[in-house]
């Protein structure tokens, strides 16, 4: 591994074991494998550690004066530098040996001491040593990619829609809980005009960052062609799913589902390339699921024609919709939390803020899943149409 | 994870085609082994799959995936993938998520082995 040599400091009043690992090591220095320093004390022994930040073992004797053992140990530990610590005492001076691997030293030696002892608690040392740094470098690479994921998810978030101002007329909220730092759910909400609110959920396969670039692109698609024909959302994900289909040798796909409010009727027109089906919660706290299509997911049929579904909403309706992290939100037993858990805790929340929509089917999935870990990202979009809207024409 | 292997994938050699048979989950964390015995079935020439489900209890958006590349792969050497005996809840999946038009879905292994 390392073609520079291992430093190793030594530490000691009297010359002896300056002697004995000169002599023992006199070939490993020669061919460079080891270097060695000397000091006398145990403050010696800093300022030697202070100027050369790659010793990474130190060899100390106990009693010395100045400074001893004991006591370098223990600044040592203070610094927080990253060096193992071998003591050299005298034969039945348990006290102070204990003391020491107490204070967090790594071995020990007893004097008189024994050539070939030495030599392997040296060699046992130096691999403890490079154990350590290999896992800190590893560590500081998970740091590293860590930190990228985090800015991954930054990107990501800084896509999520902006909160729509207060209105007498609706009420949105959402809510995304990613099983990793980054994941392949998305929601986004949008005027189209003055009168309609558009609305998108997606669930893209797969999970980490692969999955979220795809999310990314399809939502920034999405946003590019909403206009051309929102009055008809299926048209809008033809042109997507083309979009998409046109480079994908990964298959990856996405399920969504884009739907268009008429604020002025509570007209809701939809299409839905493969994704759960939205429930409408009724004043009278009745589920409606939203009628199928009959389309497949987009990215990975060219060509597909998406058609428009459309239902009416009243005033006081609530519109849901989710994405299968909620209804497959499994706990500890692999049982799921499935449709009808989650029907029946929106019939409770009939005529409720959007706000307590999404916390409520939250919490309650949390409360059902317990303390099994989260392996999908859970997504949650409620629009409650309040009251139409009268668009004055200016 | 003291879990043990939630998913696995026999193989099964018949005249007209080569049967999977997939028993468990598949999910992002176990997708790997049914993406290596499909792999493991197009190197060793054999392009035509039958993937026998029966013993299937879930299948995530990244099993799915999977699926559609395994037909995709089989399509490239002139084979196919088909895929039966669905239980009703990976059925619905499929049906929600229109996989049940991009993919040769049959009922019974008989009924796939019939379509070969």
């Amino acid at each position: 591994m390392g073609k520079s040599p291992t430093q190793v400091l030594v530490v000691d009043d009297e010359e002896d074991l300056e002697l004995l690992v000169r002599q023992k090591f006199r070939r490993k220095i020669r061919e460079g494998e080891f270097n060695f320093f000397f000091a006398h004390n145990g403050k010696e022994a800093l300022d030697v550690l202070n100027e050369n930040p790659d010793v990474h073992l130190v060899l100390s004797d106990i009693n010395m004066p100045v400074m001893d053992g004991l006591t370098l140990l223990n600044e040592l530990a203070a610094k927080d530098r990253d060096v193992q610590a071998v003591m050299v005492s005298a034969y039945g001076d348990m006290k102070n040996i204990r003391t020491a691997m107490n204070r967090g030293a790594f071995d020990f030696l007893t004097k008189p001491i024994d050539f070939n002892d030495f030599e392997t608690t040296i060699e046992k040392s130096i691999r403890h040593v490079q154990s350590v740094q290999a896992a800190a470098e590893v560590h500081d690479r998970l740091v590293a990619v860590k930190q990228e994921l985090d800015m991954a998810r930054n990107v990501q978030t800084s896509f999520e829609p902006n909160p729509l101002p207060a209105s007498d007329h609706y009420d949105v909220k959402a809510l995304i809980i990613p099983a990793r730092e980054v994941g392949g759910d998305l929601y986004d909400f949008f005027f189209l005009d003055e009168s309609h609110l558009g609305l998108v959920i997606a669930d893209v396969s797969g999970k980490g960052v692969p999955a979220a670039l795809f999310a990314t692109v399809t939502q920034a698609l999405l946003r590019a062609v909403r206009l051309k024909d929102y009055l008809a959302p299926g048209n809008c994900l033809t042109i997507v799913n083309d979009l998409l289909c046109e480079n994908n040798p990964t298959c990856v796909f996405t399920t969504l589902f884009f739907g268009v409010l008429d604020l002025q009727t509570g007209d809701f027109k939809y299409a839905n390339a493969g994704h759960n089906l939205p429930r409408v919660v009724k004043t009278n706290a009745e589920i409606e699921v939203v009628p199928k299509t009959g389309n497949i997911v987009l990215g990975v049929q060219p060509g597909h024609k998406y058609r428009t579904g459309e239902i009416q909403l009243t005033p006081g309706d609530t519109l849901f919709l989710y994405t299968d992290g909620v209804t497959e939100a499994q706990d500890n037993q692999n049982m799921e939390f499935t449709e009808s858990r989650l029907d029946e805790r929106l019939a409770k929340l009939s005529g409720a803020s959007s706000e307590l929509v999404v916390t409520n089917v939250v919490d309650a999935v949390h409360e059902f899943v317990g303390d099994a870990v989260q392996s999908d990202d859970i997504t949650c979009l409620s629009v409650r149409f309040l009251a139409p809207l009268t668009v004055h024409p200016s | 994870m003291e879990e043990k292997a939630k998913l696995s994938v026999e193989a099964e050699q018949s005249d007209k085609a080569t049967i999977l048979i997939v028993t468990g989950r598949v999910d992002g964390s176990s997708v790997g082994i049914l993406e290596s015995a499909v792999q493991e079935q197009i190197n060793a020439g054999n392009k035509t799959l039958v993937f026998d489900f029966k013993e299937l209890s879930y299948i995530s958006s990244a099993g799915l995936r999977a699926l559609l590349i395994a037909a995709r792969l089989t399509q490239k050497e002139g084979g196919k993938a088909l895929f039966c005996a669905l239980a009703d809840h990976i059925a619905e999946i499929f049906e929600i998520s229109g996989f049940n038009e991009i993919l040769d879905v049959r009922a019974t292994r008989a009924d796939a082995l019939e379509a070969v």
